[in-house]
């Protein structure tokens, strides 16, 4: 690992995880307050993901048995926080909470 | 307000005082790297950094067992069994810290003799206290732990959370004695201690955390039990899923075995994914209940609680815990940076939310507002998130230059430790240090002063 690629990964590793929780934060917002536009941004910050995870497995220097991991970990991601949300609905509207 | 309330309040009352105790050295540690030679052999570096990271351990301990003790008697409807003994264990406890406070400060270190180990200093980081004063912890456990089993029993009730909670002590206990034993080889010394502060932080405090978030949730914004119950069972399965044999990411560089690499490296790459459910629960509960809460400094602790946890541990912890990366990161100011992110975010933001919940009960207001809490919150994100930026600047100019490029030879180190890029993190942590240290004193302030009578506001704040 050459020095500069040290950094370069690192970065994209954290930007990775930031982008899942953009998508996590904007998706679950848009949604609690019916706003498109912020869903949409929130698929933005997953498309971002795939890109920054797709970025690290062509240009890191890491392991293959972590490119994989990082890649398909991403492309799973996409569904997590429409079924955490929807898990929740059904729990709170079991509840009479809902919305 | 029952029994084990008023214990409550004085253990929050000892955690504060501690949390400024530990500012107090932060800010003096954090002054050794500006002026390195400062009080050489009166008062060295590494005791600051003892009374600063076991000030931090402990106050989070108490404020913990005060969060147990608070919501113990409302959960099963039964005041709490064995409070006399609870009380004067408070008081042992406070003076077994105070002895080992003092110890550290005077007498600072001895030989390496089992005198020492017994009553000097045990030299594990975050756990340096002697044996004495360990055992006298454990006692302090027992009674805490008689105190919630007992109540159960009498009560003859159970919630699920108090289940999670009760489950969760005995790992906790026992991964608290097993760093102690003290083996002469380094790996398997580590390979233990390790045990106890991975397993702490990333699993049964965490799983400790998410039991209080539920009762505070419940308390603060209204949330039905089923739904923080179904919520925390979920939580618990996947914190302790990843990270259990997340602990591997600690087994790298200490003499154990290769095969850590790949399980360390990937449970704890796991780690994250529950932290970001808990941002999607607090967003959703959030919203849900908004309108709801009578206790705005509560809600947004909780809430910062959720997405400093993410960052602070998942993010950051993220960026180093694959083992290619790690190499080059291990030990230097990025760990720090990690390490201060992670523990603020997770527990302190966590914690600060249930003075608050005490604060309104005590003061018995309906609805609790004000300004002073919100220049505080400002000032403690504020410099938290300068510190930790300046020390992820120090660190990665530390793996870089040092590491990367040095070699990691003692040449290399000290000259890192010049560069520029790392000099200016120290003088940004110290900054920012001293803002943090301003919301210290602004909390402070505010959980002594009676709150203003804010009348609850009759219309819905905003709209769902
Ligand atoms: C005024 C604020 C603070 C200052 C100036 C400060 C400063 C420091 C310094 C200088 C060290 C020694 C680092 C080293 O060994 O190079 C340290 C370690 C540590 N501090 Fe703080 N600290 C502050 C607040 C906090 C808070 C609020 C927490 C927890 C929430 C915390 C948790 C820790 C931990 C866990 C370590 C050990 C980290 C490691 O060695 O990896 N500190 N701190
Ligand atoms: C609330 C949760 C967490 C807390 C309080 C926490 C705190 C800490 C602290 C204080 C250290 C420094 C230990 C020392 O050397 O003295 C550390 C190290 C480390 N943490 Fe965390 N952590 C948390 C979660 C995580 C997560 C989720 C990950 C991974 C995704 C992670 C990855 C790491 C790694 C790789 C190290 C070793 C750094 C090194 O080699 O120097 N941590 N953590
Ligand atoms: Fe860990």
């Amino acid at each position: 690992m050459t020095p500069a690629a040290l950094i370069e990964t690192a970065v994209l590793l954290g930007l990775l995880v930031l982008a899942g929780g953009g998508y996590a934060g904007l998706y679950g917002y848009g949604r609690l307050r019916a706003r498109p536009a912020l869903v949409a941004a929130a698929t933005a910050c997953w498309i971002a993901a795939l890109a920054i995870a797709l970025a690290i497995a062509v240009v890191t220097p890491l392991d293959a048995g972590w490119k994989v991991l990082v890649v398909v970990s991403a492309i799973v991601y996409a569904v997590i926080p429409p079924a955490t949300w929807r898990y929740l609905e059904r729990l709170h509207v079991a509840e009479g909470e809902g919305p | 307000m029952y029994r084990s309330q008023k214990l409550s309040l004085r253990y929050f009352t000892a955690a504060i005082v501690l949390f400024g105790v530990m500012i107090l050295f932060g800010l003096l540690s954090a002054l050794y790297y500006l002026y390195p030679s400062m009080l050489f052999n009166v008062f060295n570096f590494s005791t600051s950094k003892i009374l600063h990271i076991d000030t931090l351990v402990i106050w989070l301990l108490m404020a913990f067992m005060g969060a147990v003790y608070w919501y113990l008697p409302k959960e099963l409807g039964h005041e709490v069994v064995g409070m006399r003994l609870a009380e004067i264990t408070f008081w042992v406890f406070c003076a077994v810290v105070a002895v080992v406070a003092l110890v550290f400060v005077f007498v600072q270190y001895g030989s390496a003799n089992e005198f020492t180990l017994w009553f000097i200093n045990q030299g594990r980081k975050y756990v340096e206290a002697p044996r004495w004063a360990t055992i006298g912890v454990v006692a302090v456990m027992l009674v805490f732990a008689y105190n919630v089993i007992g109540t159960a029993v009498k009560a003859r009730r159970m919630t699920g959370i108090m289940w999670v909670l009760v489950l969760d002590l005995i790992p906790l206990l026992i991964v608290y004695l097993d760093a102690f034993p003290a083996p002469t080889n380094m790996s398997v010394d580590l390979y233990w201690w390790w045990w106890l502060v991975h397993m702490w932080v990333e699993s049964t405090w965490e799983v400790l955390i998410g039991c209080v978030m539920a009762l505070v949730l419940m308390d603060v914004m209204g949330t039905s039990r089923r739904i923080v119950e179904a919520w925390l069972y979920i939580e618990v399965m996947l914190v302790l899923g990843a990270g259990i044999l997340g602990l591997g990411h600690h087994y790298f560089w200490i003499g154990t075995p290769r095969y850590w690499l790949g399980i360390g490296g990937f449970f704890s790459a796991l780690e994250p994914l529950p932290l970001l459910g808990m941002v999607i629960h607090s967003i959703y509960d959030a919203g849900m209940h908004r309108m709801k809460t009578a206790n705005r400094p509560a809600f947004y602790w909780i809430t910062a609680e959720a997405f400093g946890n993410f960052i602070g541990a998942g993010v950051w912890g993220f960026m180093m815990t694959l083992p290619q990366i790690n190499l080059f990161s291990h030990g230097t100011q990025w760990t720090v940076s990690h390490g201060h992110f992670a523990f603020y975010g997770a527990y302190v933001c966590g914690v600060l939310a249930v003075f608050y919940v005490a604060k309104q009960k005590t003061a018995g207001t309906e609805f609790l507002d004000g300004r002073a809490w919100k220049w505080s919150f400002g000032l403690f994100n504020f410099g938290m998130i300068g510190m930790v930026m300046g020390l992820l600047i120090a660190g990665m100019a530390q793996a870089f230059y040092g590491r990367a490029i040095g070699g990691s030879t003692l040449m290399a180190f000290t000259q890192a430790s010049e560069n520029p890029w790392f000099i200016a993190g120290m003088y940004a942590r110290m900054g920012f240090g001293v803002i943090f240290a301003l919301g210290y004193v602004v909390l402070v302030y505010d959980l002594l002063t009676a709150p203003r009578r804010v009348p609850a506001p009759q219309t819905p704040m905003e709209p769902a």
